[in-house]
């Protein structure tokens, strides 16, 4: 089962002559996509003949045929289906809305600790209250509120139905192979492309937000869940089988059982992906700290960075309590005896009477549902808050950012500037002028020589289908731009993983960072850079490498740890120094995980491509943006669509062979 | 034995959870009643048709939080009425507002293709009427550049000068800042038409390009973009405007549709800034609409508020207060 014994035989293998190599292969193959840019370059974009131009077209068609059908009067039948969940959605989070505000903000508060500190422990319960504490402070409790109660639901909403798949998932490869393209175009597919059909659907409002944050938040429970069913060791289930339980009975007491441990971090992805939904939600009626960050992009930059702060702050909180209350709730940690359950018991009372006392005293104090901006006595008025404050602070880095004259402009301007002139700029060329068929067979022999034959088939079909849909030359713009992102991603994820991997003290420090970076929205990081790094397409870029590389480092780092010990202590007992072994034990024998976090990162720089669009990356990003803001609805679908298909042909070309092995072990 | 701890421990959360939602919708009848009571109580008061709630969608650009803001005190403050603020993006408003779910939108910069849909053929949305504000779409560069070079006054002057503007992704060619993508423009196509050696380089949304712009201001460097009137950044940057060629009758603006760059070849019309209201609400008998269909703002006055908000910080409902008060000569007019 370890990577250590079945990769064993390699070493007394004699090295292979280079060109034989995949990196030699791989080397020989870009030489003759040169040679052929070289030749003929510029001659041969994608013809005209092969592309479906009237496409997009026939999108828009639908999409009037769609708001036509809605305000008909004798309404489709299918539309009592959406108004239904609309309004069960609506009603949903409307009320969970009024109940936080109807507690009052102490009561809130209290309930949010209390709960957490019965069933994750006093860390977890800290990390909750100070989290109140700040939306508080912050001056933002109603916005903070308003977006809990909608994640609130749209997490729950999608456990409910992600689980539930994720199970059949687990238990059916069949199930797994149909859904997984499934779950590729919900992740990869910009929210942009699809906002308007959900609000004709639904209109604007909680639901079109739940259902919005959702199409984005499903994927990771499914595939977690499915993940977890399977890794249910085989035997147990057998013998179960073989005591005679029933399918379903085997499922609720085994299989489900020990994948609990899986199920919650499904919980916990699900919300982290839920809440990077928050601004998009917005969009169409989420409220909340979404339109807190989306008004403050344009009138008070200060102000959004605050919001995009406490959705931060909202998400780790979240976060290490799903966790903690996964640990302390794990059946196979603590050993319950009968006194200790009498006292857990009388401790859910206290908690459940802490919380009605809590609310109690706040109803009966007269606190609001929304924490005040100021106190008031008979004498004297106090401010409540810090947001003045605070803004002031950001405020202050915000212009010595927009200085022109700063030293860190002096440094980021050049390197912008750099990274388009001998990065983007001729990617960007030699991928556009390239002749196409040239591009295609390229691609499609690295992905055989990587990957492997299917995986290869599927790069060819998809980047024909990028052809087919008319935006070829977009998307090699777009390619450019997503190829230099992952290079960089992937040289800093390597680099930082692997130091973290080796020094605990490096992980302690870095782990907040990669937390900020995936939860805080793009949007909001992005700020900086269009001012340090004014040049086009450069913030998209670094948007991009800052929310793929942690996803790296994680994996990397993971990887890296895991190197079977055996085999590390073999090495040091030969007298293997640090350097050598790390580089020629550790990093070969973490290749798998590496290879993942290279595909992973994939997928994450293709999720940022939109917001590129919104920050001066032009190309595919820019067509979909546009899509919703000018409602070029079928062109923002093509474009969407070659996204889709642009990441899965990167996908297929880097897996390399990973699911192969993976599929091999047990 | 494990089974059964897990199960406990839910089925605990479950009530707990119950328990806090009975007690919840309990509270909320409570709040509906006395809720009840002083509607009544103004509906006995006043003389007029009770005005109740009103949605009024805010855009994200700051002139849009400007004539909000107004309007929300003004109906507050005069009529009573209780304001709900949404942020709806624009094309989704449209929909949102054939639901009713918004009632008005004030500043809407013609969305031709959606007026067709939603006003004319569905009937959901109604047209509001002109709000007043003109907006006016152009070709900006700084004042001090001018100044070094009066000739940029016309885009005849640029003519074999566009190199002054050449920054490191614009190459051998001048750059051209594009607009907001999402707004209406045809630079691209104007470019070509008048044979202009300029690159057309898009910075994304208006935050984004306005960054870029105003970077460059700051470092006295020469720059052309897309910009507009009325924006609250006029009254902090110094900026003058290209004369483009005179508008032909047949001329067109908004490139979307692409074809001949000739049928582009002119300014920018005046735009003719929209009131919108759903259908629904203009047929309430709400009060609240016969004010906002009366509402006028020009534009210096809708700038001045937008300046308040966005350039100097002030909260929304503040700086709207201190201009309704400041100007009640315009306000009266708008109460009928």
């Amino acid at each position: 089962m370890s990577v250590a014994t079945e990769r064993a035989p390699a070493a007394v293998v004699p090295p292979r002559a280079w060109w034989r190599s995949r990196a030699g292969r791989v080397g020989a193959i870009a030489a003759a996509v040169l040679a052929g840019y070289v030749a003929l370059r510029g001659d041969f974009p994608w013809p005209a003949q092969l592309a479906w131009n009237t496409l997009g077209g026939e999108l828009d068609d639908f999409q009037s045929w769609l708001i036509r059908q809605r305000s008909a009067d004798d309404q489709n039948i299918a539309f009592a289906v959406f108004d239904g969940f609309r309004l069960f959605v609506d009603d949903l989070v409307t009320r969970l809305n009024d109940l936080l505000l109807w507690m009052t903000w102490v009561g809130t508060a209290a309930a949010g600790t209390l709960i957490v500190l019965r069933f994750g422990g006093s860390r977890a319960a800290l990390g909750i209250f100070a989290a109140f504490a700040s939306f508080a402070l912050m001056g933002l409790w109603e916005e903070s509120i308003q977006t809990l109660a909608l994640m609130l639901a749209a997490v729950a909403l999608s456990l409910l139905v992600g689980m539930p798949l994720g199970v059949l998932a687990g238990r059916s490869d069949r199930v797994m192979r149909a859904m997984s393209p499934v779950l590729d175009a919900m992740q990869i597919v910009p929210a942009f492309a699809y906002l308007m059909p959900v609000v004709i659907l639904f209109s604007v409002g909680p639901a079109a937000a739940v259902l919005s944050t959702m199409i984005y938040s499903v994927p990771p429970a499914v595939r977690i869940t499915a993940l977890g069913i399977r890794g249910v060791p085989p035997n147990t289930v057998e013998a179960a089988q073989a005591m005679g339980s029933t399918r379903l009975q085997t499922l609720l007491k085994v299989q489900l059982p020990l994948a609990r441990r899986m199920l919650l971090l499904a919980v916990n992805q699900t919300i982290l992906f839920a809440l990077s939904m928050v601004v998009i939600a917005g969009l169409i009626g989420g409220r909340g700290l979404g339109d807190v960050v989306t008004s403050g992009l344009y009138s008070y930059p200060a102000r959004a960075l605050l919001g995009g702060f406490a959705i931060v702050i909202m998400a780790i909180a979240l976060d290490r309590a799903t966790a903690a209350i996964a640990d302390q709730t794990d059946p196979a940690r603590r050993h319950l005896t009968d006194a200790l359950r009498r006292k857990l018991r009388l401790a859910t009372t206290a908690t459940a009477a802490g919380i009605a006392a809590a609310v109690a005293l706040g109803r009966l104090l007269g606190a609001g549902g929304v924490y005040p901006d100021e106190f008031e006595t008979d004498t004297t008025i106090y401010g409540a808050t810090i947001q003045g404050w605070l803004l002031a602070r950001v405020q202050a880095v915000l212009e010595y950012v927009q200085d022109p004259s700063s030293f860190v402009f002096g440094l980021t301007e050049p390197t912008g500037n750099f990274l388009v002139q001998y990065g983007l700029e001729p990617l960007r060329v030699l991928l556009v002028e390239t002749p196409w068929f040239v591009t295609i067979a390229g691609a499609t022999a690295i992905a055989l020589v990587l990957s492997g034959r299917r995986p290869a088939l599927t790069t060819l079909a998809m980047l024909g289908a990028i052809g087919v849909l008319g935006v070829w030359e977009q998307a090699m713009d777009t390619a450019s731009q997503v190829l230099v992102a992952i290079v960089l991603a992937v040289a800093f994820g390597v680099a930082i993983g692997v130091w973290v991997a080796e020094s605990p003290l490096a992980a302690r420090v870095v782990r907040p960072i990669l937390d900020v970076l995936q939860t805080l929205p793009q949007l909001v990081y992005i700020i900086p850079f269009i001012y340090l790094m004014p040049v086009s397409r450069v913030p998209g870029v670094v948007a991009s490498v800052l929310y793929a590389t942690p996803v790296v480092i994680r994996l990397v780092a993971t990887g890296v740890r895991e190197v079977a010990p055996a085999a590390v202590e073999a090495a040091s007992s030969f007298g293997a120094t640090r350097w050598q072994l790390l580089g020629k034990v550790k990093l070969p024998l973490a290749r798998d995980a590496i290879m993942l976090g290279v595909n992973q990162g994939i997928i994450m720089v293709l999720a940022v491509v939109v917001i590129g669009g919104l920050v001066g990356s032009g190309a595919l990003g820019d067509e979909v943006a546009r899509g919703l803001q000018r409602n070029e609805f079928g062109q923002g679908v093509v474009a969407s669509l070659a996204i889709l298909a642009l990441g899965i042909a990167l996908d297929r070309v880097t897996q390399g062979n990973v699911r192969h092995r993976q599929r091999r072990a047990p | 034995m494990k089974d059964r701890s897990t199960s406990r421990w839910l089925v605990i959360v479950l009530a707990l959870a119950l328990a806090v939602a009975a007690a919840g919708c309990g509270g909320e009848e409570k709040d509906e009643a006395t809720g009840g009571d002083a509607t009544t109580e103004t509906a006995g008061g006043a003389t007029q048709k009770d005005c109740g709630k009103v949605v009024l969608n805010e855009q994200a650009w700051a002139g849009s939080t400007a004539n909000t803001y107004i309007a929300k005190y003004v109906l507050e403050q005069e009529l009573g009425c209780e304001v709900e603020i949404t942020k709806i993006t624009e094309i989704p408003a449209f929909q949102a507002m054939a639901d009713g779910k918004i009632d008005a939108v004030l500043e809407d910069w013609q969305h031709v293709d959606e007026y067709k849909t939603y006003i004319e053929e569905q009937g959901t949305v109604v047209d509001g009427g002109p709000l007043g504000v003109e907006g006016h779409i152009g070709w900006y560069i700084p004042k001090y550049l001018l100044d070094a070079n009066p000739e940029f006054s016309s885009w005849e002057g640029l003519k074999g000068k566009e190199d002054i503007f050449k920054t490191a992704e614009s190459g051998s060619q001048g750059m051209f800042l594009g607009g907001d993508p999402s707004y209406v423009q045809k630079d691209k196509e104007l470019i070509t038409a008048l044979d202009l050696n300029f690159k057309h380089v898009t910075a994304g949304a208006e935050p984004a390009q306005v960054a870029r712009w105003s970077q460059l201001y700051k470092q006295e460097k020469p720059v052309i973009f897309y910009w507009y009137t009325p924006q609250y950044l006029n009254q902090e940057f110094e900026l003058a405007e290209v004369t483009l060629p005179e508008r032909t009758t047949d001329c067109k603006d908004d490139a979307k549709t692409g074809g001949d760059p000739n049928q582009y070849k002119c300014a920018y019309d005046t735009t003719i800034i929209m009131k919108l209201f759903s259908k629904k609400f203009a047929d309430s008998g709400s009060p609240a609409y016969d004010v906002l269909k009366r509402m006028q703002l020009t534009n210096d006055a809708q700038e001045e508020v937008a300046k308040a908000i966005a350039g100097d910080k002030q909260d929304p409902d503040a700086a709207a207060k201190a201009w309704v008060d400041a100007n009640q000569d315009t306000v009266q007019p708008w109460l009928g």
